[in-house]
């Protein structure tokens, strides 16, 4: 099950990016940023009032938790960057390489405060399958 | 420009991974509905300062608003589910798997929406596609013996 729905995930960020990249032909980069993310405040702030929760501003936590929405816009500007010198299946490889190197990193010491899953001598066969499945879309 | 746009290539996957795993520990903190909500009320406030910085003149590429479909205006929709789903999968399997799931779904659905738009099939996504796939599963067999043999 948790299987189905990350992969679920996946295909919904598949339908958003052509849509996105639909609006972004027609405004820009720069505006259809703006629309998409208070498109996405409009449906949140939707779910909050229907469900009846309550926002609130917490002092007590740690201030770097709220910089992931910061974060989201400038992983819009590297790849935008990025496709305008390299093109398009290049930088997505390398961008899947950082996914990968991050996420394997992040396990293996526990960094975040995810579980610790040290890696695994074994995963290389599994590693190099992957590796060379994302070298074969990359080139064709 | 070429190594700089290799390196901000590779640091667009670092910060996907980043950003996921911030918003599913501030969605702990103060729930997934609001923890959604500050990831876009605040990466819409970076976006405008962008904007403003970049200073371009806002030109719009088409003849008129009524060329684009109502759809093209959802992806902020579709977005929050991506958001408030990658919150809730976060901290229920290793990051690794979660990206490589992501991976996955992202390059099959890509598929499907290219075949259904433009009636082509990329031989060497499906190879590339089912050769990750492989490896994927490969590795969750092994973690799967793992677990047997620790709780035996």
């Amino acid at each position: 099950m948790n299987n189905l729905v990350s992969a679920f995930i996946g295909a919904l960020i598949s339908l958003m990016i052509m849509i996105n990249g639909t609006l972004a032909n027609f405004f820009g980069n720069y505006v259809s940023t703006i629309i998409i993310h208070i498109v996405g405040l409009f449906s949140i702030v939707a779910v909050i009032i229907i469900s009846r929760s309550k926002i609130k501003i917490h002092n007590q936590i740690p201030l770097y938790l709220y910089s992931a929405g910061a974060i989201g816009v400038f992983t819009v500007l590297f790849n935008n960057f990025g496709f305008s010198i390299l093109g398009v299946s290049i930088p997505l490889a390398l961008g899947l390489l950082g996914q990968s190197l991050t996420s394997i990193i992040i396990d293996h010491f526990g960094l975040l405060g995810m579980k610790v899953d040290k890696f695994n001598k074994k995963k290389y066969i599994g590693l190099s399958l992957i590796i060379l499945g994302i070298f074969i879309m990359t080139i064709s | 420009m070429f190594y700089i746009a290799i390196l901000l290539s590779i640091l667009a996957g670092v910060s996907i991974v980043l950003a996921r795993i911030i918003n599913a520990n501030l969605a702990k903190h103060i729930g997934l509905l609001q923890g959604t909500f500050f990831n876009y009320i605040i990466g819409l406030f970076v976006a405008l300062i962008v904007f403003l910085l970049v200073n371009k003149p806002f030109t719009i590429n088409n003849l008129s608003f009524s060329s684009l479909p109502l759809w093209a205006y959802l992806g902020g929709l579709v977005g929050v589910l991506v958001v408030g789903l990658s919150s809730y999968m976060t901290h229920k399997i290793p990051t690794f798997y979660l990206t490589l799931l992501i991976f996955i779904g992202q390059l099959f659905a890509g598929i499907i929406i290219d075949y259904l738009s433009l009636n082509q099939v990329s031989i060497g996504k499906v190879m590339g596609g089912l050769l990750v796939l492989s490896g994927l599963s490969y590795n969750l067999i092994l973690d799967k013996k793992k677990n047997e043999k620790l709780r035996a």
